[in-house]
C-alpha cells in the first residue's frame, strides 16, 4: 500500500477539522478527494505532505512514518497546493532550479529534467519568461512541473483545476493522464466531480473532517444505488400505479412531475425488476420505465447531506 | 561543494536589476559626502590653513564613519532578515520549500547568510572611503580588520534574531517591529542595568568603584558595549570628545587595571563570544519553530 493513513485527527483550538480518518491509497492509484469547502481535504492533504502535524493519528508512505522519517518521505512526495506559490522575480528556468537544488539535484541532471518536465506541461518556449508574465493557467502547470522535479512516486495534487479556464482545465486534465500512465500514485481533490470521475480510478467523500465513502466510483455509485430514484410513466391508470408502488415495501415517497412518476426505492437493481415486473403484471400501460443513475455529483450531494443530518 | 540553494536563489534575486549598485552607489556617497563634510568644517582642506592639520581630527572622523555603519547594520539587517521567513509564508513559497528534502536548518542558514553577504558588501565597498583617514594616520589596518570581524560576529546575532522573529511571526510588520524592540532591548538594556547596578552599589557604600568584571557581567550582551573596544586610536589613547568615546575611555580605564584573561577579554571579544553563542540558539529555536513536524498548531 502506498499511502496509509491511520485514525487522523488535527484539531485546531476547539474545531475539529479532521475526524479520525482512516484511508489507504494503492501504488499506481488515483485517488479523488471530495469535499465542501472546509471538509478538511487541504488539513488532511497538509499532514500526508508532512506541512502539518496531527494532533492524533499517523500518515505511512510506504510503510514509513512521515512523523519519524519525514526527509525520507518527503524525498517521494510531490505537493502541489491550491496557490500558486511563485516568486515573480525569477525566471521560469531559474524557478525550476532553485526547486531542483533544494530536492538535492544541481548540474545537468537538472537542465534535463527541468528541459523535459517544461515539455510535458508544455511551457518550453517559456523557458526564459519571467514567472511573473505567465498567464494563471501556465503557472498553475509550472507549480505542477516543480512538484515533479525530483520525480516522486506519489503526488498530492490540492484543487490542481480550481480558478482556471475551461481551456486551461482540459490541458491540465490532459497532463494528469499522461501522469497516469506513467504510473504516479496521484491524491487530487477538487470540486469538479465530473472531471474527477473520468480521471480516478476511485474516490473519497470527506464531510465535517470524515471520511464518509471511499472505493472505486463505480462502488460507491453502486452503493447510492440502494437508495435511487425511479421515472416511470404511464400511459394511463396512473391512480392504479401509485396504489400498486404504495404496497411494495422498499418503496418510499412517491411525486407526479409532468406525467411523471418519480418514485424513491430502498434496493438495489433487484428491486427495480420486481417494480417493474409488479406492474405490467397489474395491466398497468408503462410507457418507460427509468431507474435514474447516480452521478458522482448526486453521490457526493447525498452522502454529505447525511453526513449533515446526523450533525443536526 | 554545493551553494545554499536558498542563499543562491536569494543572491540572484536581490543582486538582479538596478536597485542593488544604485543602493550601494548612494551609501558610498552619503559616507564620502560625510566625510567631506567633516574635513571642511574641520579645516582640514584649506590649502592656506597655516596653523597645520591636527591627526585627532581624522580619528574623529574615522570614529564618525564606523558609528554610521554600525547604526547601518542595525538599521539594515532586520529589515532584510525579518521579512525572511514571513515574507515567504506571505508569497505563500514557504510550504514549497518546506515540501523539500531540504531540512529547515539550511533553509534558516540560508536566509541568515545572504543578509550578512549584504551587509558586508556594503561595508567593504565602504572601505576605499574609510581608507581616506590612513592618509593622516592614527588608525591602522589591523583596527579595521578586527572592526570588520566585529561587524560579522554582530551581523549574524541580528541576522539570526531577524529570521527568529520571522519564523516566530506570520506577518512581516509585526517580526519587522519585534526584532527592533529586542534588538533595542538587548543594546541598552544592559547600559541601564548598570546604572541601576551603580545606583543600588553607590546607595550602599560611598564613591564606589566597580571591577571589569562586574562591568563585563552586566554589558557583554550589548553590541554597543562590544563596539567602544574600536571607538579609539590604539596609538594615541585618544577618544574623542563624544559620549561613547567617554564610555570608551571608561571602560578601557578599568582594562588596564586587570591582570591575566580579564585583561585578554576585550569587550569586542566577549560580545562577538555571546553573538555566536545568542545566535546559535536562536538558529536553533528557528529550526524548531519551522519544522512542520515537530511544531503543533
Amino acid at each position: 500500500m502506498m499511502v496509509v493513513v491511520e485514525n487522523l485527527v488535527k484539531r485546531y483550538k476547539g474545531t475539529l477539522a479532521v475526524d479520525r480518518l482512516c484511508m489507504e491509497i494503492p501504488e499506481g492509484e488515483i485517488y479523488g478527494f471530495v469535499g465542501a469547502n472546509g471538509a478538511g481535504k487541504t488539513t488532511t492533504m497538509r499532514i500526508i505532505a508532512g506541512l502539518l502535524a496531527p494532533t492524533s493519528g499517523r500518515v505511512l508512505i510506504n510503510g514509513i512514518d512521515i512523523s519519524k522519517e519525514p526527509l525520507k518521505v518527503k524525498e517521494r512526495i510531490g505537493y502541489m497546493p491550491d496557490f500558486f506559490g511563485v516568486y515573480d522575480d525569477l525566471k521560469v528556468s531559474e524557478y525550476m532550479a532553485f526547486y531542483a537544488g533544494l530536492q538535492g539535484i544541481y548540474g545537468s541532471k537538472c537542465s534535463e529534467l527541468t528541459d523535459s518536465l517544461l515539455e510535458l506541461v508544455r511551457l518550453t518556449e517559456k523557458k526564459d519568461a519571467y514567472v511573473d508574465t505567465l498567464s494563471r493557467g501556465m503557472k498553475q502547470r509550472l507549480c505542477l512541473a516543480r512538484s515533479l522535479i525530483h520525480d516522486p512516486d506519489f503526488l498530492i495534487l490540492d484543487e490542481p483545476a480550481s480558478g482556471l479556464d475551461p481551456r486551461a482545465r482540459v490541458e491540465m486534465k490532459e497532463i494528469l493522464k499522461e501522469l497516469r500512465s506513467m504510473g504516479k500514485t496521484v491524491l487530487i481533490s477538487s470540486h469538479i466531480l465530473p472531471e474527477l470521475s473520468e480521471l480516478c480510478t476511485s474516490i473519497g467523500i470527506i464531510d465535517a473532517g470524515r471520511l464518509v465513502a471511499s472505493g472505486s466510483v463505480a462502488e460507491i455509485a453502486e452503493k447510492l444505488s440502494q437508495s435511487g430514484l425511479i421515472k416511470i410513466k404511464v400511459a394511463d391508470k396512473e391512480e392504479n400505479a401509485v396504489k400498486i408502488l404504495m404496497e411494495i415495501p422498499e418503496v418510499g415517497e412517491i411525486s407526479s412531475v409532468a406525467g411523471v412518476l418519480e418514485v424513491k426505492v430502498n434496493g438495489g437493481e433487484n428491486i427495480c425488476v420486481r417494480i417493474l415486473k409488479t406492474l405490467v403484471e397489474n395491466d398497468i400501460p408503462v410507457i418507460s420505465f427509468h431507474p435514474v443513475e447516480s452521478s458522482l455529483e448526486a453521490v457526493f450531494m447525498k452522502l454529505t447531506e447525511r453526513g449533515n443530518e446526523n450533525e443536526n | 561543494m554545493r551553494i545554499n540553494p536558498v542563499l543562491q536563489k536569494d543572491l540572484k534575486t536581490k543582486l538582479r536589476g538596478w536597485r542593488a549598485p544604485v543602493l550601494i552607489s548612494c551609501y558610498i556617497i552619503l559616507l564620502a559626502l560625510i566625510l567631506l563634510l567633516y574635513f571642511t568644517g574641520s579645516n582640514m582642506l584649506n590649502p592656506y590653513n597655516v596653523n597645520g592639520y591636527n591627526p585627532r581630527s581624522a580619528v574623529d572622523a574615522y570614529n564618525i564613519l564606523i558609528v554610521f555603519q554600525f547604526a547601518l547594520l542595525f538599521i539594515a539587517v532586520p529589515a532584510i532578515t525579518a521579512t525572511s521567513i514571513s515574507g515567504e509564508r506571505e508569497r505563500q513559497t514557504l510550504d514549497l520549500m518546506l515540501v523539500t528534502k531540504t531540512p529547515t536548518r539550511k533553509i534558516i542558514i540560508g536566509k541568515i547568510i545572504i543578509s550578512i553577504a549584504h551587509t558586508m558588501l556594503l561595508l567593504i565597498s565602504s572601505m576605499p572611503v574609510l581608507g581616506v583617514v590612513f592618509f593622516f594616520g592614527g588608525v591602522g589596518i589591523a583596527d579595521i580588520a578586527k572592526l570588520l570581524l566585529f561587524y560579522v560576529f554582530t551581523a549574524f546575532f541580528v541576522a539570526s534574531s531577524g529570521v527568529f522573529f520571522s519564523t516566530l511571526f506570520r506577518r512581516n510588520i509585526l517580526a519587522i517591529i519585534t526584532n527592533y524592540i529586542f534588538l533595542g532591548l538587548i543594546t541598552f538594556g544592559p547600559f541601564f542595568m548598570y546604572l541601576i547596578h551603580m545606583y543600588i552599589k553607590e546607595s550602599a557604600v560611598l564613591s564606589y568603584s566597580p571591577d571589569y568584571l562586574e562591568i563585563l557581567a552586566i554589558l557583554f550582551p550589548s553590541p554597543v558595549f562590544g563596539f567602544t573596544s574600536f571607538f579609539f586610536s590604539a596609538g594615541s589613547g585618544y577618544y574623542g570628545y563624544n559620549l561613547w568615546g567617554s564610555v570608551a575611555s571608561y571602560i578601557d580605564g578599568y582594562i588596564a587595571q586587570e591582570t591575566g584573561i580579564l585583561r585578554l577579554m576585550k569587550p569586542w571579544i566577549a560580545n562577538g563570544l555571546f553573538s555566536i553563542i545568542a545566535s546559535i540558539l536562536l538558529i536553533f529555536l528557528s529550526t524548531l519553530i519551522l519544522n512542520p513536524i515537530k511544531r503543533q498548531r
